[in-house]
């Protein structure tokens, strides 16, 4: 980026605070500051009162004291969190797939010329601007067992006979929730693949496909290797999100039917802040830590295995 | 990328599916649209019923939209979601700035660990901290205000406004500080009147980003704010629509349409921003 | 340097800006004598009219309090207690269900005062005001009211396959209950997280079978041959009679499904019937009459072991966070005076019982026989944690719904051991604990 020569400074006295801050090491403190000073507060300082409070029995209204590993044998024994987990798992694994797979192919169909391009590009990002509760809000409202619009649809093409119970059977209910969950993350995906996906030079398909390779190939060989590096800091942001997410269960089911679609922070919020059992509540949400740790390191390791092929 | 093959191709393995994914992802605006306009009498039909019409209606009705702005405190909501938003917002940016000028720019002995540092901070995520945070805001005795939030917020979101930056500063090239320190400019007035408008998109992606996802957030205003004239808007919506045996789904859904405003009338003026901001932040 | 200064200046202003704007947030409680009171959005929407419009004005100029009435979704009262508690503020005055009160005993001001001088004016508290409010050292929160639950169902109906009266025993509503799915007019009944229509359902269905969660002693009895019967009883009865759709259901659900007619009889509070009279043309049967003829309402059928009733329970606790309580006590013994009680209570229509003797002699209950059954509310019905002494270890098996899910698991195919074993060791985890 080429900025034209700014025309030179007239500076005439330069106070001691100025020159302090010439030294790199001084203005790169004053300006890291009040970040770390927030994130201090706010995060480090947080994470260690979580720590201590999953390792006492604080109720509300009530500071307890120090009780060792009890809250985590006791949340390891409890079936729901067990479920919890379980749920947080596969919610994470399969919605992460489906965003990948249909993202891909949204960003691929992206990729191309046509008219309107950059107006569908700016109208299918919107379920991931708007506000998550409020977009689930109305998903909510689609899956209403008794006015669902989803029941009309496959009652009127024939495939059912009597409703689907979206949100009420514990079965469905996970995979409804998913469903949701890609909805608003698809858009994500395929914007930024697309990114990626501009940034190959179109030589290379086409000397991809003077070699012979067909549609397939192409991709496989040439698209999907040079894409990686961007998919995996997708994937990964995604991953973390999707794991700790809150929101869509909250407002969709609850975390019911019976317990059925559950997952760490909302098992959390309920122990902690519904039941009031403050130190249980910090030992689940804490149950997360490691699960994310592992998973981030994970895929930190399989970034730099590619990078380095 | 070249389209071989008649026409019949291009429709089935074009148009078809991105006709789809287009359907897919704006149905549920649309779905909110009309609910918010039809009339209560039509609303509560169930699904089977046989003058179900989904799709439109043919009574329009604002009582839902009325209702929505003249009897509940979401007026107040969405003030309070915008200030704090817009708080959270500069504080970010300001942080994050000049957090990314020092990893992008300067080289000192702990900027490995301290970019690291700002990394793993991602790694705790709201719903992990939100309970002993809440014990700190209450020894703060900022519970139940606005600060609770604007002060937060920034939590999450100077770590990727930083990443953004550091991106975005990298590809500025350094002689340009380097021409301004020769002609007499201090280290920091050169990142000051040099670099940062030189840097304005970028600074603009990042904060359209941090904006959407102030307004994005929920389970810190559900557990920092209980008083219903703090609460934001997605907080208020999802709590107080909800009166004893009935859920307003008209109400709802109006709740839902307006709150969505704000972000996406910001979103429409800075789109190439905001995709820049998504783009940026996974290639940096 | 100028401009670095005049920046900095900018800076300050608008920072000062902002908390001119902040400081436009803080309630404007601070202005007068204020109560904030929380409770629930009343199912009776006319009650909070009632509230809002009349009575807390009359109040203001009566004892020169300003009432700050915030209604909320029951369900989510309790989450709003803890956060108002770590915060360390928000309402003074906090509506609070069934044994709840023994969770927050920590955060509570002492109301003996205002709970002794109603009790003496107006005959004494039912036994299970006592228990749910009262912990031996003081008394943690104002009885308000008992809602309580009946079976609503359809007269027609019933009277369709054989029931002219409505079915005493468990196996004849199951009976009933079948031939009534066959014609797609199932039973409805939530099993869900509900704080209403599912414990006031799986606690007396436990208790009629002879289950209990702890003896007289607070042994921990659930794991027993009674609790199995009634799991093998639930799980047929479920299948072969209910809307399998209740596991999700709220205490919303049921209230919905009866009034567009997709249920034939649902454990619930009077709501359904109050609202079938409220608008009364608006809910009409598949005959086309008004549905609210067809409404009638009776307890909970009998089990081999008795019959019993758990009813939703109401009080109010001032919190020890709270700057005006003083205030809030006033308050709270203005309202329980009769003169003014009585207007909310008939406002009412019989939803709500009051939780002392002297009420169940009150006219209002003569003009509707199909409410009849709810006067004696108050006096039947008993706690959770039964038969053991209501405590902070029963509201915590309450609040964590472990007997409604215990059932939900049943009924969602869990072998009926596996699932009251289950229940009866998330039971003793907590029963043991301090």
């Amino acid at each position: 980026m080429e900025a034209s020569k700014p025309a030179p400074f007239q500076f005439v006295s330069r106070g001691p605070i100025s020159r302090a801050l010439e030294r790199e090491g001084t203005l790169a403190f004053w300006l890291l500051a009040p970040t770390l000073l927030i994130l201090t507060v706010f995060i480090a300082y947080p994470f260690v009162l979580g720590v201590w409070l999953s390792l006492s029995n604080s109720t509300v209204g009530e500071p307890g004291h120090f009780i060792g590993l009890a809250n985590f044998y006791k949340i390891f024994a409890d079936s729901i969190f067990r479920t919890a987990a379980y749920n947080t798992f596969v919610y994470t694994a399969i919605t992460t797939v489906f965003k990948l797979a249909l993202g891909l192919w949204l960003a691929l169909l992206l990729n191309r010329h046509f008219r309107g391009k950059s107006w569908v590009r700016a109208f299918i990002l919107l379920p991931f601007i708007i506000p998550t509760v409020l977009s689930t809000l109305a998903w909510k409202w689609m899956f209403d067992p008794t006015f669902s619009v989803f029941n009309w649809l496959f009652w009127k093409l024939h495939i059912i006979n009597s409703r689907i119970n979206w949100l009420g059977d514990p079965d469905l209910a996970m995979g409804s929730i998913m469903i949701v969950n890609v909805w608003r993350g698809v858009p994500f995906y395929a914007i930024s693949l697309l990114a990626g996906l501009q940034t190959i030079n179109p030589d290379l398909h086409e000397a991809a496909a003077i070699d012979g390779a067909n549609r397939f190939q192409r991709f496989w060989y040439v698209t999907w290797p040079l894409l990686l590096p961007v998919t995996m800091v997708v994937v990964l942001f995604s991953v973390i999100q999707t794991f700790a997410d809150f929101q869509l269960v909250y407002v969709l089911t609850g975390g019911g039917p019976a317990n059925a679609t559950h997952l760490f922070a909302t098992y959390a919020y309920q122990i902690g802040i519904g039941t009031g059992l403050l130190s249980e509540g910090a030992a689940i949400s804490l149950a997360m830590f490691p699960a994310l740790l592992l998973v981030v390191v994970f895929q930190l390791w399989y970034i730099r295995k590619v990078e380095n092929r | 990328m070249m389209i071989e093959g008649a026409r019949w191709r291009k429709w089935l393995w074009f148009y078809l599916p991105l006709g789809a994914f287009i359907v897919a992802l704006l149905f549920p605006f649309y779905w909110m649209v009309v609910t918010t306009v039809r009339p209560d009498g039509e609303l509560y039909r169930p699904w089977n019923h046989p003058l179900y019409s989904p799709f439109w209606t043919s009574h329009p009705t604002f009582e839902h939209v009325k209702e929505l702005l003249l009897e509940t405190l979401f007026n107040t909501w969405m003030l309070n979601t915008m200030f704090i938003a817009l708080a959270a917002t500069l504080i970010s940016l300001a942080c994050g700035v000049i957090a990314g000028y020092a990893l992008a720019r300067l080289t000192f002995r702990w900027a490995g660990l301290l970019g690291t540092a700002i990394f793993v901070t991602y790694l705790v995520p709201q719903t992990l901290l939100f309970i002993p945070l809440a014990e700190i805001i209450r020894d703060y005795r900022i519970g139940d205000t606005p600060w609770a939030l604007i002060l937060t917020y920034p939590t999450f979101l100077i770590p990727f406004c930083t990443w953004l930056m550091m991106g975005y500063f990298k590809t500025i090239p350094k002689e340009l500080e380097e021409c301004a320190r020769i002609d007499g400019a201090a280290r920091w007035q050169a990142m000051v009147y040099i670099i940062l408008p030189i840097a304005v998109p970028g600074i603009l992606s990042a904060g359209i980003f941090a904006f959407t996802l102030s307004w994005n957030e929920f389970i810190y205003a559900l557990v920092f704010l209980s008083s219903p004239e703090q609460k934001t808007v997605p907080v208020g919506v999802t709590s107080e629509l909800i009166r004893g045996d009935v859920f307003f789904w008209g109400s709802l859904m109006a709740g839902a349409l307006i709150g969505s405003i704000p972000v996406a009338i910001v979103y429409s003026f800075f789109v190439e921003h905001y995709v820049a901001g998504v783009t940026g932040s996974v290639k940096g | 340097m100028a401009r670095f200064t005049r920046r900095k200046f900018l800076k300050a202003s608008g920072a000062g800006l902002a908390g001119i704007l902040a400081s436009h947030q803080a309630p404007v409680f601070a202005q007068q004598s204020t109560v904030h009171w929380i409770k629930w959005n009343d199912f009776v929407p006319a009650s909070d009219e009632l509230l809002r419009k009349t009575m807390l004005p009359e109040a203001m100029k009566a004892l020169g309090i300003k009432i700050n009435l915030e209604t909320v979704n029951g369900n989510d009262l309790q989450p709003r207690v803890t956060s108002a508690i770590q915060s360390g503020s928000g309402p003074d005055v906090f509506m609070l269900f069934n044994n709840h009160p023994h969770i927050y005993s920590a955060s509570s001001v002492d109301v003996s005062d205002v709970a002794e001088a109603v009790a003496k004016a107006q005959g004494g508290y039912y036994n299970v005001a006592k228990a749910n409010t009262m912990d031996g050292k003081k008394v943690l929160s104002v009885p308000w009211a008992v809602i309580g639950a009946m079976i609503a169902y359809r007269k027609s109906w019933f009277e369709e396959v054989g029931f002219s009266e409505f079915p005493e025993t468990w196996e004849q509503y199951h009976d009933a209950g079948k031939k009534l799915k066959a014609k797609g007019r199932p039973l409805g009944q939530t099993l869900g997280h509900t704080f209403g229509d599912a414990p006031t359902f799986s606690y007396p269905y436990l208790w009629s079978w002879g289950g209990k969660e702890v003896d007289e002693k607070g042994k921990v009895v659930l794991d027993s041959k009674e609790t199995l019967e009634s799991m093998k009883f639930m799980q047929s009865f479920w299948k072969d009679a209910f809307d399998e759709g209740g596991l999700a259901w709220d205490d919303t659900n049921n209230n919905r499904a009866f009034l567009s007619g997709t249920i034939s009889a649902t454990l619930n509070g009077a709501s359904i019937y109050i609202e079938s009279m409220r608008k009364a043309d608006q809910y009409q049967t598949e005959k086309g009459a008004q549905m609210k003829t067809d409404i009638l309402h009776s307890p909970l059928p009998k089990g081999p072991k008795g019959q019993f009733g758990f009813h939703l329970f109401q009080s109010h606790m001032v919190m020890r966070y709270s700057k005006n309580q003083k205030a809030a006590k006033e308050f709270l013994g203005w309202i329980h005076t009769p003169a003014n009680y009585e207007k909310w209570f008939v406002s009412q229509k019989g939803y709500s019982t009051p939780p002392t003797a002297q009420w169940e002699k009150h006219k209002m209950w003569d003009e509707d026989p199909v409410m009849a059954p709810f006067k004696i509310a108050g006096r039947l019905g008993l706690s959770p944690g039964y038969a053991g002494p209501p405590n902070r270890k029963s509201a915590e098996v309450l609040t964590k719904y472990i007997i409604t899910d215990m059932y939900a698991k049943g009924v969602q195919g869990m072998a009926p051991q596996e699932a009251v074993k289950w229940a009866a060791g998330e039971v003793s985890q907590i029963y043991s604990g301090s």
